[in-house]
């Protein structure tokens, strides 16, 4: 068990590093720079700012800085927000982030397994249609529809959570994390309802009926593991997109997260600070990957004995 | 091999037993009025070649068709008609009174589960036992078995276990609860050839054991005459024939039941004759006579429209018109 995961933390190292070199050069070869959209200014200012920020150095030299920061913690400056280095930057803004993702993951997965597993027990029964109805909804109306949607009601009208914000501690959070789960309910819900019918045609399904276990106990001990290692697999990459990804809700309700810094990074030439965002992602989907396999090769043990 | 007195009151007794399915275009019969008893500690052998509708009497027993499928008639078993008893009233019978092998070993076990607790779990059930009692039995049933090292083998996981070992464990899983009825749906078929025997000498010798009725499907004679004490020959879903071994094989009296003697290969012969073969495959439901009549090369001319009764003809029970035709004469 060590040694797999000693590999699998090993091939993620490489990945980074790959991830790195590759961002930091596509970074470079995009046409523009960091200041190249401030104002005017003079030539000497211009060649000064480049000095502080090594952007006059070649590139490889560049790039030789950057990973020598790197093995220290050290991720730069921002090169637009002068005062803050992106290790600020990330250190601010991820735990609103990962709050939030890790909540709406949470929330999202108990109410869409419980709609699956709902609706593979009475296909086409009123559970199954009403799960299927919130699969379409999630998965087709934008989060920025249904957001200002349930900030108008619940929000403005009910008063029950305030519209946007952090000043209301718990409160602010709930309909992020709501309009954060939706689309992941509606998956995780067909995910679920399909891979629940199709293991229950399993014959090792079959050998438990005939077993006489009934059918809360066959559910429980012979279908949800089988039905449940899709819907893992699925979970970690969508809890690392989740977490960084989150800019129109940030955006929708005022939260200092890191989502909207994946944009504006990119938008700004904020060479450090899409590199720094950009391994953060990388470096969570590698994470969440290993841990997802940990726990599928816990639940099933065909898994274990494998690469 | 002592034939059964059928006087005495049967296990279970099935009457006009059917199974339908429905498909999207039409509905199939697979079991058409099928009559039999079974005896306490009787070894039944159900043969008949693929799509006959022998395992599906099996699974319209337990309960356990196809959503599409359903059976009708009578199966009394314990002062129950098993044929559509609630789910939860056939789970008190279900792996405690009457239990199933399955044809499939490889797919038949839980690969998520200890090979021990897929055991235990009929105890826990049926009888209330402690996991750690119920795991006990189960591994002294594994060493019944022959499970080597079974203690250690019940913490392993199915994949970890080979095809006949693995039927072994489903053998073992079927008679822990010491089931008044073992239904057996080809054992032996997935199986390498050198362990097929093996494995049906196992069930035979642990059913006789415990006392344990079985009801044995396949399509092999080779089986039935090692294993069985009965057996009744599967058409289109109809009884042909149905006998004691001895009388079956010594003197076959349907044409079908002669067709697959026929087609049986022999050890020891001087020279190696052409097997013989029934012409034709096994047709559609649709016709309103005899199921075999197509097929069969003494057909008269009533066979195509007017189906045979299983009519009782001690020492055996046969469904033709050439019955009637030599009874007559």
């Amino acid at each position: 068990m060590l040694r797999f995961i000693g590999r699998r933390v090993w091939d993620g190292g490489l990945t980074l590093a790959a991830l790195v070199t590759l961002t930091f050069f596509v970074m470079r070869l995009a046409p523009g720079g960091p200041f190249s959209k401030s104002r005017k200014i003079s030539p000497e200012i211009l060649a000064n700012i480049q000095k502080t920020y090594h952007l006059d150095e070649p590139v490889w030299m560049q790039f030789g800085r950057y990973v020598k920061g790197l093995v220290t913690f050290d991720l730069g400056p921002s090169t637009r927000f002068r005062d803050y280095t992106v290790g600020d930057m990330i250190s601010a803004g991820l735990p609103w982030s990962v709050t939030i993702g890790i909540w709406a993951i949470i929330v999202a997965t108990l109410i869409g397994v419980a709609l699956g597993v709902a609706g593979a027990m009475r296909r086409n029964s009123a559970a199954d249609y009403v799960a299927g109805i919130v699969g379409v909804v999630g998965v087709a109306v934008p989060i920025f529809v249904i957001g200002p949607l349930l900030q108008s009601v619940f929000a403005l009208r009910l008063g029950w959570v305030p519209v946007g914000g952090i000043g209301a501690g718990w409160r602010a959070l709930v309909l992020p994390i709501l309009v954060l789960a939706l689309p992941n309910v509606a998956y995780i819900s067909r995910l679920t309802r399909s891979s629940m019918i199709e293991t229950l045609r399993e014959n090792y399904v079959r050998t438990a009926r005939a077993k006489g276990v009934g059918a809360a106990r066959m559910v429980r001990r012979h279908v949800l593991k089988g039905t449940l290692l899709p819907v893992i697999a699925y979970l970690g990459p969508a809890t690392a997109a989740i977490i960084t990804g989150s800019i129109l809700i940030e955006t929708i309700f005022a939260l200092p997260g890191i989502g909207r810094h994946f944009v504006d990074a990119a938008l700004n030439r904020d060479y450090p600070l899409v590199m720094g965002i950009t391994l953060l992602y990388g470096a969570l989907l590698i994470v969440l990957n290993i841990a997802t396999d940990l726990i599928r090769a816990w639940i099933d043990p065909r898994l274990r004995n494998g690469r | 091999m002592p034939s059964t007195p059928m006087t005495a009151e049967p296990l279970l007794s099935v009457r006009g037993l059917g199974v339908r399915f429905r498909l999207p275009q039409a509905e199939v019969t697979a079991v058409d009025g099928v009559d039999f008893d079974l005896a306490r500690g009787e070894v039944l052998g159900i043969v008949g070649e693929s799509g006959s509708g022998k395992s599906q009497i099996l699974f319209a027993l337990m309960g356990l068709l196809a959503a599409n499928g359903g059976a009708s008639g009578e199966a009394r078993f314990g002062g129950r008609n098993l044929v559509g008893l609630a789910e939860g009233e056939l789970d008190r019978v279900r792996g405690s009174d009457i239990s199933i092998v399955f044809q499939d070993p490889m797919t038949a076990l839980n690969p998520f589960m200890r090979i021990g607790d897929q055991l235990a779990e009929g105890l826990i059930v049926h009888r209330g036992a402690t996991r750690r009692s119920a795991w006990a039995e189960a591994v002294a049933m594994l060493d019944r078995v022959g499970i080597p090292d079974p203690a250690a083998r019940a913490r392993a996981y199915p994949h970890q276990f080979s095809g006949g070992m693995r039927q072994r464990v489903m053998i073992a899983m079927a008679l822990l609860m010491r089931p008044a009825i073992l239904l057996a749906d080809e054992p032996t078929t997935a199986l390498d050839v050198t362990i097929q025997a093996q494995v049906l000498d196992l069930i035979a010798e642990l059913a006789r054991d415990s006392g344990t009725a079985v009801i044995l499907v396949t399509h092999d004679l080779g089986v039935v005459a090692r294993a069985c004490d009965r057996v009744m020959v599967l058409y289109g879903g109809q009884v042909m024939e149905a006998a004691d071994v001895d009388t079956l094989f010594a003197e076959p009296r349907h044409p079908y039941t002669q067709g697959l003697l026929a087609a049986m290969p022999r050890l020891g012969g001087e020279t190696a004759p052409r097997l013989g073969t029934i012409p034709g495959s096994p047709g559609s439901d649709a016709a309103p006579g005899c199921p075999f009549a197509p097929r069969c090369d003494r057909r008269l001319p009533r066979c195509t429209v007017e189906r045979p009764a299983l009519v009782d003809r001690p020492p055996r029970r046969i469904a033709c018109h050439l019955e009637a035709a030599d009874a007559a004469s």
